[in-house]
């Protein structure tokens, strides 16, 4: 059998259509490769934020991981001064515990200890449990009351459940659901949003604080930038909340359920003119006027220059990157560049953006980075000049890179800018260091 | 409290250990897991993995709720006939985790499945995450030589086999080719380095070898095993005991004080052992112990050394002891806040992770 990577076409992978997406690019059918390229399918918390971080985004909050050891293995990279080390703490199961479950008679005594070990008391203890939890069926919520009664603070699981990837409650959408749950009915403000689906704050420079702040919504109000218990309790108070990352409807859910705030969903976007849309959308759905023109021209020109200068380049596009791999692709293609490559796994829901892209650019392929077949992928001979995700900078060592996976995220027309800037940077890098002897 | 770590993260598990003997090896690696083992273990305690050019062919089994709760190897066993086809591997491994331990997944079972499916010889490790690298050495070692080591006949000075030397003990640029060269200018034929060379022909050839060197306590099962099945003798030898002892102490800008009455080193059993023998050429009235959260063998240890278990314990022990100098992995010093005499960072992957 000849050893090449499998891939397919935009074109016929639109041709079979979304409930015949080829078992190649499926998650759940094939070994997983493990690559740099899908480090963090497979190890979220390994790059960006996994469950154990984003678990400690209530302030003050600390988080006691009760597991064998090979799951907290990584969390050794996040004891850095000035990282997360000194808010976690282990209770490591040998393999009695993992088969009778005798540990989770300790737990409440281990919470115990870890608060008194702290220089200052938590706001609250995440635990957080894993697979083997996951199979002895531990009713964890019983034992979180349990320990409440013991340390007199909120105690939460966070399930970090691998088994459970792909289920409907995967623990990326669990734990979003969970750092929102100590939230209790506050008085309204009119003025006020919260912004969800994100672990770090949107880019500073973003379009959408201003946008908001313009219809009269003065605090715009996120997770990640609460310092404190009260700047969080503040978050009680949103008129509404807006869902930046489809992972955060089981958290919206959560908070119109239980402190009736509505919510309305923004999708990341990096065509211009859909961004615009959505903005008209928004505004209608509030009421009230969205006037982007300055940043839609802004932006637009950005576009502009980037493609006059560099029509010509190749794109490879991946899908570890602050995006959606076949949207990004979609709008490169509509800019006039050339995508030849992609590398992501398409759900059913991407076949709105593979059915415009198998119009534009029918020959794009699409590759899965979790193919153990991308044990043979080779760069050569491709003629891939621009690699966007940190994916694609993988399998194509010579081209420029623009990883554009950093933790605050891009959104909006300033978050186009921020990728082609990135693009432009990483073109003149690479010129520079052709020149360079 | 037994398990309980507060200040100090997990170290490498045998999962890890495991899989960093077969890393160069050629064959097809499945962590049988959901996803989460395999990053753990290519993402932070296989430093080969993002450096080596050759792509190493590493597999999460992609578990999910139903193939645990059902039991389906069958499912798995698909999955790698796939991969078979795909990549052509000469043999394949598969290295357990937590979920398999929790299921009761039985090893030999599968392997016999997978021999029987794929015509290939399969390799498979029964860890279970929640013990330590060195364990984990020890059974991949044991298992690749129980389905690849034959009968050969050896020659005097023939081969050397090293055993025990995998990134988890040893730094990354590990100077393992001069000591080839060092080995092969005193007559050896061949050396071979188990869990460095490439290849898996070093292990098929191992019952020829003359004699092994045990470098770490990871290696030590194996060398047994070897000596019982092959009739080949071991010596336990830690190959860059001065090197390492004079770089440590270069690198905490103090000099070997006559003031150290009392030292504690951390590490490996063996290691620390060769770092005491050279020590105490310098300060041969001092109490040494050699401390080790690792496997601790008795006949290789003195009175005086300790084995530690617990967070709790290990403070406690050093509270107690009173010592004017410790040689450690500096994330030890999270635990010891309270120690403030001197202290010589002595690196340990499998610790720290730090390269």
């Amino acid at each position: 059998m000849e050893k090449k990577p499998y891939s397919i076409s935009i074109k016929e992978l639109h041709a079979a259509g979304r409930d015949n997406i080829p078992k190649e690019l499926q998650t759940d059918t094939h070994l997983i490769f493990n690559s740099p390229a899908a480090l963090d399918f497979n190890s979220p918390g390994a790059q960006g934020f996994g469950v154990k971080r984003a678990g400690l985004s209530i302030p003050g909050s600390i988080m006691l991981l009760i597991s064998p050891g090979c799951c907290g293995r990584n969390t050794a990279a996040l004891k850095a001064p000035g990282k997360f080390g000194e808010r976690f703490a282990y209770l490591l199961l040998d393999e009695n515990d993992i088969v009778t479950g005798r540990h989770l008679t300790k737990i409440p005594a281990a919470i115990q200890l870890f608060v008194e070990s702290r220089p200052e008391i938590p706001s609250a203890v995440m635990l957080c449990i894993t697979c083997v939890d996951a199979l002895l069926g531990t009713d964890m919520d019983r034992i979180c009351r349990k320990a409440m009664e013991t340390v007199h603070l909120p105690v939460l699981p966070c399930y970090m459940y691998a088994l459970t990837r792909e289920s409907h409650r995967p623990p990326m959408v669990a734990v979003r659901e969970t750092v929102y749950s100590l939230l209790r009915p506050g008085k309204k403000q009119a003025n006020a949003v919260n912004l969800l689906g994100f672990f770090a704050p949107l880019q500073e420079d973003t379009e959408l604080y201003p946008l908001l702040r313009h219809t009269g919504l003065r605090h715009v109000r996120e997770l990640s930038r609460c310092r404190n218990m009260e700047e969080y309790h503040e978050l009680s108070r949103a008129n509404f909340n807006l869902v930046l990352n489809p992972e955060a409807r089981g958290a919206a859910r959560w908070l119109e359920q239980n402190l009736g705030i509505p919510s309305v969903e923004l999708t990341r976007l990096y065509q211009i003119d859909k961004i615009h849309t959505q903005y008209q959308i928004l505004a209608m759905t509030l009421k009230t006027r969205i006037v982007d023109v300055s940043w839609f021209t802004d932006a637009q020109a950005v576009v502009n220059q980037f493609c006059r200068a560099h029509g010509k380049e190749v794109l490879a596009v991946g899908s570890r990157l602050n995006g959606n791999a076949f949207e990004i692709a979609l709008a490169m293609v509509r800019y006039g560049l050339t995508v030849a490559e992609i590398y992501a796994e398409p759900t059913p829901y991407d076949y709105f953006y593979i059915k415009k892209l198998a119009k534009l650019s029918p020959k794009t392929r699409v590759y899965s980075n979790l193919s153990p077949t991308m044990l043979h992928y080779r760069s050569e001979g491709k003629g891939i000049t621009l690699a966007l995700g940190a994916d694609a900078c993988y399998y194509h060592p010579t081209a420029a890179h623009v990883p554009f996976n950093e933790e605050q995220q891009p959104f909006g027309y300033s978050g186009v800018k921020r990728l082609f800037n990135a693009m432009q940077s990483a073109l003149e890098e690479a010129v520079r260091k052709e020149v360079r002897p | 409290m037994k398990g309980l770590r507060l200040f100090l993260s997990p170290f490498a598990p045998d999962d890890s250990g495991a899989a960093s003997v077969f890393h160069a090896l050629g064959g097809l690696v499945i962590i049988c897991d959901a996803g989460g083992c395999a990053g753990n273990i290519c993402g932070f305690d296989e430093p080969r993995w993002e450096t080596s050019t050759a792509r190493s062919a590493v597999f999460s089994a992609g578990l999910r709720d139903m193939d645990a709760i059902l039991g389906r190897d069958d499912r798995l066993i698909e999955k790698l006939e796939t991969a078979c086809m795909q990549l052509e591997p000469s043999f394949a491994a598969i290295i357990g985790t937590p979920v398999p331990a929790v299921i009761g997944t039985d090893y030999l079972g599968l392997k016999r499945l997978a021999e029987q499916k794929l015509k290939l010889p399969v390799v498979t490790v029964d860890t279970d995450g929640t013990k330590l690298y060195d364990e984990g050495i020890g059974k991949a070692y044991l298992n690749l030589f129980k389905t690849f080591a034959e009968k050969e006949s050896s020659a005097p000075n023939g081969t050397v086999g090293i055993l025990g030397a995998t990134p988890l003990d040893f730094p990354l640029d590990a100077p393992w080719e001069n000591l080839r060269q060092e080995l092969l200018a005193e007559d050896w034929r061949q050396v071979a380095i188990y869990g460095v060379d490439e290849g898996i022909e070093s292990f098929r050839r191992a019952g020829g070898n003359s004699r092994n060197l045990v470098v770490s306590t990871s290696g030590l099962t194996a060398a047994r095993y070897l000596e019982r099945s092959f009739g080949t003798p071991f010596d336990i030898f830690y190959p860059f005991a001065a090197e390492e002892l004079k770089h440590a102490i270069d690198q905490s800008g103090k000099m070997i004080s006559l003031d150290w009455k009392k030292i504690l080193i951390l590490h490996d059993q063996f290691h620390s052992n060769a770092l005491r023998q050279e020590l105490r050429q310098f300060l041969p009235g001092s109490i040494i112990v050699c401390g080790t959260w690792f496997q601790q063998h008795t006949k290789h240890a003195e009175e005086q050394d300790k084995r530690f278990r617990e967070e709790d314990e290990f403070q406690m022990y050093v509270r107690e002891q009173d010592f004017d100098c410790i040689f450690a992995d500096r994330d030890f010093l999270r635990a010891i806040p309270f120690y403030q005499k001197d202290f010589i960072d002595l690196p340990h992957f499998a610790v720290s992770g730090s390269r």
